[in-house]
């Protein structure tokens, strides 16, 4: 049983005009929790307090300790809120406390969601990017850090903060090239959150963006998220994916052991360790094959039955599907 | 599965990063629980359902009550609830009259005087809560004084719904609360079964998921609205941007699919719906995701969540038990069918219909006797259930070696569920609902008829028997569930009829 951090409001003579309500009066609950008295005397006194209305500087104090000993209680914090408004408590100073809690309970809605209701009181994101940078660095794909910073973002839509984003994803990337939530929030800055200036030339934007997807496939071939960022980068701007064909080819070959080393910044070949042939590459170029129609489709669906049979069994059903629906929408 | 080679690792192309070496690590333990090919052949093979450990370990939370950790559920009791009622559903294990009280009279403690229920009581109205609490009702309730099912005051549980709404469409989970798309499956499962479902409540809802799809082709928590900037005019909502916030993930993607299947009704009646800014989704993005979440043999053909992340035993249900809500937009196992080849042509081009239309009738089902007719490897998914998700002393779990919880528990027994059987809206199902509909006069306005037919397309969804697969033997079986509530079809049947004033025909075979 964890050590109580605090003694119990039941023994305190501040909070005596303050009546406990018990969690259950009348009913014997079934799947009850074994809470610790700690836990148990402090929602008491909550409950109490919801009941009377009370907003105070102690309600503070009372729901900041329940939310140390379970973040997730969605109410304290509702209350909480309600009471800093309700008292004009000082919003740096709440601001202070959650940098300490956002990274202890990092997995939690509830401390990022009041971040924003504190922020958005404040309207003053300029330390944020810094902060969900560091919470970063403790989860590097926490969705709720992740969906918080493009919230700052695009809430705030200052030109001095979406300046540094491109940036700040080299270093995530310099990290881990296969971290999924940094090639979103590529995706989230370069193409979905408007125009900015100095990118409104949108052609050479994709090129840069196919450009570093190539050459980040070309280092670790078997990364569904670059794979997957070059098909959303291709589809967004209404482009073929046979604009990369030429590109693509060697990745759905066996290993080249007599490859010589070449640079080539439109078309980077795999390294030298690539473990080839890449089934993602293989559906690629099945697409492509695919969207040719004709006599491609022969050739689309010998790319998709070598998936099915061999370099990715697990989805030979899909495989399956896509032979077929190509074949109905050919005979039609 | 059982096989003397290994499976073959993730590839890392000799350039490891943190997301390869985690990879990794988890397939070697993964490997430990692939039975062996001795193991296989000397029957030893682990593919039993131990359901009697698992009713154990349900039963002595529900009973006796949770360990001292699971406080940080304080807030969601009602989940707690649903989650072990559920799950008993699912193992085909009824509850006696006097827990079935005890359990009527707990979740009845959390609604809240403003409507809508809490995580606990006193504790301020939430969607996610009342979602579990309805549902917790459907399973353990009914009618009556004592059933829990007439004390739900469903006015003020829509006056809450009502309260929740922002501008674009989405709901909070709760007042001063965040926005996202699990709140709003829990608010349309909620309203669904309760019958106060309207168009004032979901208008532009569809387009808010719709906005929520990334370019992965699932779908995230939530997206950022813009609003026009012009001085002097109302604000209005720019249809772009609109940027998800969050990639796609498989619990969202969940509860937006169903979503977007709960608001087709609205999206074919309503004058938005059928003009030609009916919102869309891309659901053939979709389902690439959705099948590209399905690990490799050396991941036990589990299911993960995001791109680059685990396989986790949770996600069974959220990604596995999203294939049958693809048949609601005609897309499924029906359309499917085996690949042409030899003397298989004349079948596959018999079939003239729109996907979705007359082929997932009953009809035709004798067509795909002999096909596994279904996107995902369903055997690989039971087998992941099987061996890895299982705890050796009772419970399910995220995966080895982690303990089991009461919601991995749930989410693995209705992804085996989803596994083991096929799910389908039927036709047939769909026409003796409408020949028994009552109405005390024809109702032909909007509501009316956006009522009847989420009444229709919620109870039209029928087990396909033929197509059962149960891995380890019947031994195995779990019930069947509804891939939009995922209540059984009977619970589902029974709260339905009681708020919509129907009686359902009975089905021939009852799947549950």
């Amino acid at each position: 049983m964890a050590k109580p951090t605090k003694p119990l409001y039941s023994s305190l003579d501040e909070w005596v005009d303050v009546q406990p309500l018990e969690q259950y009066e009348k009913v014997n609950p079934l799947a009850p929790i074994f809470y610790t008295d700690e836990y148990k005397d402090a929602t008491s006194y909550f409950r109490g307090i919801v009941k009377s209305g009370e907003m105070s500087p102690r309600v503070l104090d009372l729901t900041e300790h329940i939310i140390r000993l379970n973040p997730a209680h969605y109410t304290a914090w509702q209350y909480r809120y309600r009471t800093l408004m309700s008292i004009k408590a000082p919003l740096d100073v709440e601001l202070k406390l959650m940098d300490e809690l956002a990274v202890k309970y990092l997995k939690t809605y509830q401390v990022w969601h009041h971040r924003r209701l504190i922020l958005t009181e404040t309207r003053d994101p300029q330390r944020e990017l810094a902060f969900v940078e560091e919470s970063l660095r403790e989860d590097t794909k926490n969705y709720h850090t992740w969906s918080h910073r493009q919230w700052v973002l695009s809430h705030f839509n200052d030109i001095d903060l979406w300046r540094g984003e491109l940036d700040f994803l080299d270093t995530m990337f310099n990290q881990d090239i296969r971290n999924n939530s940094a090639w979103h929030h590529r995706f989230f800055v370069v193409f979905q959150s408007g125009v900015r200036e100095g990118e409104e030339d949108r052609e050479r934007v994709v090129r840069r963006e196919l450009t570093f997807t190539k050459q980040n496939i070309s280092f670790a071939p078997n990364n569904p998220s670059a794979w997957n960022y070059l098909r959303g980068v291709l589809e967004f701007n209404k482009l073929p994916f046979s604009t990369v064909t030429t590109f693509v080819f060697p990745y759905t070959q066996p290993t080249d052991p007599e490859a010589v080393d070449l640079v080539d910044l439109d078309n980077p070949p795999p390294s030298k360790q690539a473990e080839l042939p890449c089934p993602a590459a293989i559906e690629f170029l099945a697409d492509i094959y695919e969207s040719e129609g004709g006599e491609s489709l022969l050739k689309a669906n010998q790319l998709w039955k070598s998936l099915a049979d061999e370099h990715d069994t697990m989805r030979k059903r899909y495989w399956e599907y896509r032979i077929k629906e190509s074949l109905q929408k050919g005979s039609t | 599965m059982a096989n003397s080679r290994p499976p073959r690792p993730a590839p890392d192309d000799a350039f490891p990063t943190s997301t390869s070496r985690l990879q990794a690590e988890t397939e070697a333990v993964l490997l430990d629980h692939i039975p062996t090919q001795v193991q296989a052949e000397t029957a030893q093979l682990p593919a039993k359902l131990n359901k009697s450990a698992h009713v154990q370990f349900l039963a002595r939370n529900f009973i006796q009550g949770f360990p001292a950790k699971y406080t940080s559920q304080d807030a969601s009791q009602p989940w707690l609830m649903f989650w072990t009622l559920q799950s008993f559903s699912v193992l085909q294990v009824g509850l006696d009259p006097g827990n079935k009280q005890r359990a009527i009279d707990t979740i009845l403690t959390w609604q809240h005087p403003d409507g809508g229920f809490g995580g606990g009581p006193g504790q301020a109205a939430h969607l996610l809560a009342s979602y579990a609490s309805v549902c917790a009702l459907s399973i353990a309730g009914g009618q009556g004084e004592k059933g829990g099912w007439d004390q739900i005051d469903r006015k003020k549980m829509y006056q809450f719904f009502m309260s929740l709404k922002q501008p674009d469409g989405s709901f909070l989970v709760a007042h001063h609360a965040e926005v996202d798309v699990r709140g709003i499956y829990c608010l349309l499962v909620t309203a669904t079964l309760l019958d106060i479902i309207t168009p004032e409540l979901v208008e532009g809802t569809a387009s808010f998921i719709a906005s929520c799809q990334t370019y992965e082709g699932g779908f995230s928590s939530a997206s950022q609205p813009y609003y026009s900037s012009e001085p002097y005019t109302p604000k209005s909502l720019l249809s772009s941007p609109r940027p998800p916030l969050g990639e796609a993930h498989g619990g969202y993607t969940f509860c937006a699919l169903a979503s977007w299947v709960m608001l087709q009704p609205f999206l074919d009646l309503s004058p938005r719906g059928i003009s030609r800014d009916r919102p869309q989704i891309n659901v053939k993005s979709l389902l690439r995701w959705l099948v590209q979440m399905q690990g490799s043999a050396a991941e036990i053909g589990g299911f993960r969540g995001r791109t680059n992340k685990l396989v986790d035993g949770c996600y069974s249900w959220w990604v596995g038990g999203a294939f049958s809500l693809l048949e609601a937009l005609g897309v499924g196992a029906s359309v499917i069918g085996p690949v042409p080849g030899d003397g298989e042509d004349s079948r596959a081009s018999g079939r003239d219909t729109e996907p979705g239309e007359e082929g997932k009738d009953g009809e035709n089902e004798h067509e795909w006797d002999d096909v596994d007719d279904s996107f995902f490897n369903r055997e690989a998914l039971q087998e992941y259930i099987l061996y890895a998700g299982q705890h050796p002393t009772g419970g399910l779990r995220d995966k080895p070696p982690k303990n089991a919880d009461a919601y991995h528990t749930m989410y693995c027994l209705s992804g085996l569920s989803s596994a083991q059987h096929r799910m389908f809206p039927s036709v047939e199902r769909r026409e003796q609902l409408q020949e028994a509909w009552k109405a005390p006069s024809p109702d032909d306005t909007l509501p009316g008829k956006i009522r009847k037919e989420t009444f229709l397309n919620s109870l039209s969804w029928t087990e396909d028997e033929s197509a059962s697969k149960i891995l380890g033997g019947e031994a195995n079986r779990v019930n069947a569930t509804h891939p939009v509530f995922n209540l059984t079809i009977t619970h589902s049947e029974a709260i339905m009829s009681h708020f919509y004033g129907q009686t359902v025909p009975p089905r021939v075979r009852s799947s549950t």
